[in-house]
């Protein structure tokens, strides 16, 4: 017989016991695990995205890095080059001045050489001359006179070479 | 009532008077109490050694648990979850269970669902009733009873007709599908031994789960105004 009686207390009692042990023992502990598992997901996302973007400005950073290190080892070769071209050109410019110098000394030793035995030659030529000459008349042409003429002589013969 | 015609015979509810002018129906009695005792047994299962990673019978709990937070908090907010999530919980895990009681195996006692009892049913929503107008104390004071007089005055008796029957056509529902479902299958068992019963126990299963959602879908949307109105 489908009637309501005492029953519905009862059960409203029923299951308000029913929720009020569910409530204080079980949902308690499960819901703290519950939250704290997405909470722990959620952290754990969020330490990841960081840990990427992170990692990202790391990379770009080394990446900046290397091309510096690049930039800077080709100025350093670039630099040197330009020394040693230097120091080269230097050393051509320096060598050339010395081969110059040293062939002007020699060229001016040449002709001081040339002027000395000029001079040594004509005297020899002198001597000798008048000597010959002295033999060939056999007569002494000993007086300055001589000596002048002779000299004349040799000097036209000379510079007629 | 043509169903309790048809009931008396086939559902027996033990009425006893346990004091004088004092009658409760023992067979409801027994199986609300074996209702709680599996509800209670599998919660604690699932939670006595809740971890953070789930295993087991907790994970079977927290798919319910999670499916009805995620309800809760579409209908009731974030707040109204937090408050009202062991109530919620609470209601459909006893309707579920209590449901699928009636369609075990019928070896040894014999086994109804205690849901079959309007008593039960009518309980249930009045709880729900009840657990509205406690919650609605408990955030907005008594002011929370000024929602009688909404739109105007004049609506009061109108408002009131409306809070008896919100309860009255939620426990009608459960109570009606329930013993209906049962009787049928208690039919079904005389004409056909065989098969047909159990396809309709499958079938019941699923009505026993449809409706535990059903009534606790309007719990849930009864009790969403009271954590609305401050938003």
């Amino acid at each position: 017989m489908v009637s309501i009686n005492a029953t519905l207390i009862a059960q409203i009692l029923n299951f308000i016991v029913l929720l009020w042990v569910l409530a204080k023992f079980a949902y308690k502990p499960l819901i703290k695990v519950m939250d704290d598992r997405r909470n722990r997901i959620i952290n754990d996302l969020d330490t990841a995205e960081q840990t990427r973007l992170d990692a990202e400005a790391l990379k770009a950073q080394y990446v900046e890095q290397l091309a510096n290190a690049r930039q800077e080892a080709t100025d350093i070769v670039d630099k040197a080059n330009k020394v040693a071209q230097n120091l080269h050109d230097e050393f051509m410019e320096q060598a050339r001045a010395e081969k110059e110098a040293m062939m002007a000394t020699a060229k001016e030793r040449i002709e001081q050489d040339k002027q000395q035995a000029l001079v040594d030659i004509r005297t020899q030529v002198i001597a000798l001359s008048t000597q010959i000459a002295s033999k060939v008349v056999n007569q002494k042409l000993n007086s300055a006179e001589d000596q002048k003429l002779v000299a004349d002589a040799t000097d036209q013969f000379l510079e007629n070479r | 009532m043509g169903t309790a015609e048809a009931s008396e015979g086939i559902i027996h509810y033990l009425p006893t008077e346990i004091f004088s002018g004092v009658i409760i129906n023992m067979q409801t009695m027994y199986m609300s109490w074996l209702t709680m005792l599996i509800v209670a047994v599998i919660v604690f299962a699932a939670t006595r050694k809740a971890e953070i990673i789930p295993s087991g019978i907790q994970n079977v709990v927290e798919v319910f648990v999670d499916w009805l937070n995620g309800l809760m908090e579409s209908s009731m907010g974030i707040e109204g979850r937090r408050t009202a999530a062991p109530f919620v919980i609470t209601l459909f895990l006893y309707i579920f269970i209590g449901n699928e009681l009636g369609l075990m195996p019928q070896i040894g006692p014999h086994l109804t669902s205690p849901t079959n009892d309007i008593n039960v049913a009518f309980g249930l929503a009045i709880t729900v009733s009840l657990a509205v107008y406690l919650f609605g104390v408990m955030r907005q004071g008594l002011s929370y009873f000024k929602h009688f007089t909404q739109p105007f005055a004049a609506m009061l008796p109108l408002n009131i007709l409306e809070e008896i029957a919100k309860p009255l056509t939620m426990a009608l529902r459960l109570f009606g599908n329930i013993l209906a479902g049962e009787i049928l299958l208690v039919v079904l068992y005389m004409l056909a031994p065989w098969i047909i019963p159990n396809i309709w126990i499958g079938f019941s299963l699923i009505i026993g789960f449809l409706q535990a959602f059903i009534f606790t879908m309007l719990t849930m949307i009864a009790l969403a105004p009271v954590f609305k109105a401050n938003h």
